[in-house]
């Protein structure tokens, strides 16, 4: 006879274990393009394949960094999304600071039209905007891959939620004090936020670092491409080598995967804070 | 507010209007005028005309390239294909999903562990998970087939395409549908539950009399937001596809991309594009009036 605590124990063991093997199962792609980033060539044009490769090897990375300009897509990638992600927080923070803590004329309206853009999504008019664009002789810059991602209604949404549960109290004590709107605003409100802050640039990184539409129509010369379209273009062009494909995938979203994983609350929180947008 | 105005401000003076409050929201204001506003504008005005390589009007034509676009074959077959994408990707990510986020709506030690795999796809890229989707699914020395000992181009066989491009999707979608869903689940009081128990509910019962109906805001936002999703899937597509064979993965925004890019016809892209709008509107009304109960909810 088991004793009914042990039971319960082993029941909790083996349903543990249940769910972190489906948990593998799900990511198994990402397991499956670990795997096979290091196995040689040879071994990857040979059936049958095996997951776990004769004898380990890292050529295929160091094939990605001094065949492929990856960390020249990476540095592309990593300065289009600082400036829209600090764009977005200043830009965002101070139009929710605008709609929460200011009664002006029109507010009404401008609420609404800022509504109103939000139900337009980007997939929508990116063909008209890259008219735009190349009309601006912006095709091929770094202007170009960022402007329209310098604003969003989620960060003036995430912002705006957060000013709305600011207690009234501080306002009112800042202004007896004689502390002005600008001053409230970078001293006071500004900092305070800095969770909420976090929370969108977290959010808006992997959006943005992930993107693929745009960054595809206003590029086309190699040096101005992100992460993304170069490895869109080894995985669509008639590359030979395809564990250097594998393992230049591998790389591109590592920077994606390791702020998923310890920004997870903060991507939640965003999230549920003002639903997924896109 | 109003009290203070009536104490201090004499009656019939205006108070002068301080442009303070319009300079914190004119660059939000000017870059949507710009790059939302604007170009939605522009995508209906371009409807009604003809335009050139470079997306300048020529010609105004009223109605007649809308009267082209709806009486051509092929934008009926995108249609099909896109609503049979989004009906694909909404019942596949809400299972996977749903099974998910029931696995781990208790909280137990090292459950974060098994959560974390649940939504890490989400964080996946498109071009990044299509090199290894290529792997796996490609005709030559691909894993698939190594696994089946088959030789089939799953790609680009008339069959097998539409499944590739909803697999992939269906993969990077269900993290964001887990965590809504995980959040309503987890949202259910835990004494609702235990009164349960105690009645002699067993865990299937839990789960569909009280978990599933408690959790319904969250259920029906995460369907309508996978409809949408799938509206605005583009990148596998044009990675693992192309859009082919025949048609057979086209959606529409791939058919926008190629009318515009491709063939240079952007009145023909924009008609498209409004017809977009509509779709992803309808749906997003219904998940807007959803959201506000998810938010009351957490």
């Amino acid at each position: 006879m088991i004793n009914p605590r042990t039971k319960k124990n082993i029941l909790s063991v083996v349903s543990y274990s249940a769910k972190l093997l489906i948990g593998l199962a799900f990511i198994s792609p990402l397991i499956i393009g670990l795997m096979f980033s290091i196995h040689t060539e040879a071994e990857l044009s040979q059936l049958p394949l095996r997951l776990f490769p004769k004898v380990p090897t890292l050529e295929n990375y160091a094939k990605v960094f001094t065949d492929v300009p990856i960390f020249h897509y990476l540095k592309n990638s990593i300065i289009v999304c600082v400036v829209a992600i600090v764009s977005q927080i200043v830009f965002g923070s101070l139009a929710a600071y605008g709609f929460v803590f200011f009664k002006f004329p029109l507010k009404k309206f401008l609420w609404t039209v800022i509504l109103s853009t939000m139900m337009i999504p980007g997939e929508v008019v990116i063909i008209t905007n890259y008219v735009t664009v190349q009309h601006m002789g912006l095709v091929n810059t770094y202007a170009g891959l960022f402007i329209t991602s310098l604003i969003s209604g989620t960060s003036i949404f995430m912002m705006r939620q957060y000013y709305m549960q600011l207690p009234k109290d501080f306002k009112e004590a800042a202004t007896l004090d004689g502390c002005g709107d600008i001053g409230f605003f970078l001293r006071i409100a500004m900092p305070l936020s800095v969770s909420t802050i976090s929370a969108l640039a977290i959010y808006q990184f992997i959006r943005i670092y992930n993107a693929f539409f745009w960054p595809l129509l206003v590029t086309n010369k190699d040096v101005w491409r992100t992460v993304q379209i170069g490895v869109a273009y080894l995985v669509t062009g008639d590359v030979e080598e395809y564990g250097k494909v594998i393992a230049a995938a591998m790389v591109a979203m590592t920077p994606a995967v390791i702020a998923f994983i310890f920004g997870q609350d903060y991507i939640v929180k965003g999230m549920v804070s003002s639903g997924i947008k896109g | 507010m109003f009290r203070r105005n009536a104490g201090y401000a004499p009656c019939g003076l205006k108070k002068r209007v301080s442009p303070l409050p319009y300079l914190f929201i004119a660059p939000a204001m000017i870059l949507f005028g710009m790059f939302t506003i604007y170009p939605f504008l522009r995508t209906i005005v371009l409807s009604f005309t003809l335009t050139n390589t470079y997306g300048n009007p020529t010609k105004f034509v009223g109605l007649r390239m809308w009267k082209r676009v709806f009486t051509s074959e092929v934008f009926w077959t995108v249609m099909g294909v896109t609503l049979k994408v989004a009906a694909i990707n909404l019942v596949g990510t809400f299972m996977f999903a749903l099974f998910f986020a029931l696995l781990s709506a208790n909280i137990v030690k090292g459950s974060k562990i098994y959560q974390t795999m649940f939504a890490l796809p989400m964080a996946i890229a498109s071009a990044p998970a299509a090199g290894i989707f290529v792997f796996i699914f490609r005709q030559k020395n691909g894993l698939l087939n190594s696994i089946l000992g088959t030789t089939i181009a799953w790609q680009h066989d008339l069959r097998t395409a539409i499944w590739v491009v909803c697999f992939v999707t269906v993969w990077m979608h269900i993290g964001a549908s887990f965590i809504f869903l995980l959040v309503g689940f987890r949202n259910v009081s835990t004494e609702l539950l235990e009164s349960a128990v105690l009645d002699g509910a067993n865990n299937m019962q839990k789960i569909i009399h009280i978990m599933i109906p408690m959790a319904s805001p969250q259920i029906f936002f995460v369907l309508f937001l996978n409809i949408n999703s799938a509206f605005k899937s583009f990148a596998q597509i044009r990675l693992l596809t192309g859009g082919g064979p025949v048609n057979s993965t086209k959606t529409l925004i791939y058919y926008i991309y190629e009318n515009a890019l491709i063939k240079g016809r952007f009145e023909t892209a924009c008609i498209q594009a409004i017809c977009l709008f509509l779709l992803i509107f309808i749906v997003t009304r219904i998940q807007f009036a959803l959201e506000k109960k998810v938010v009351h909810y957490q």
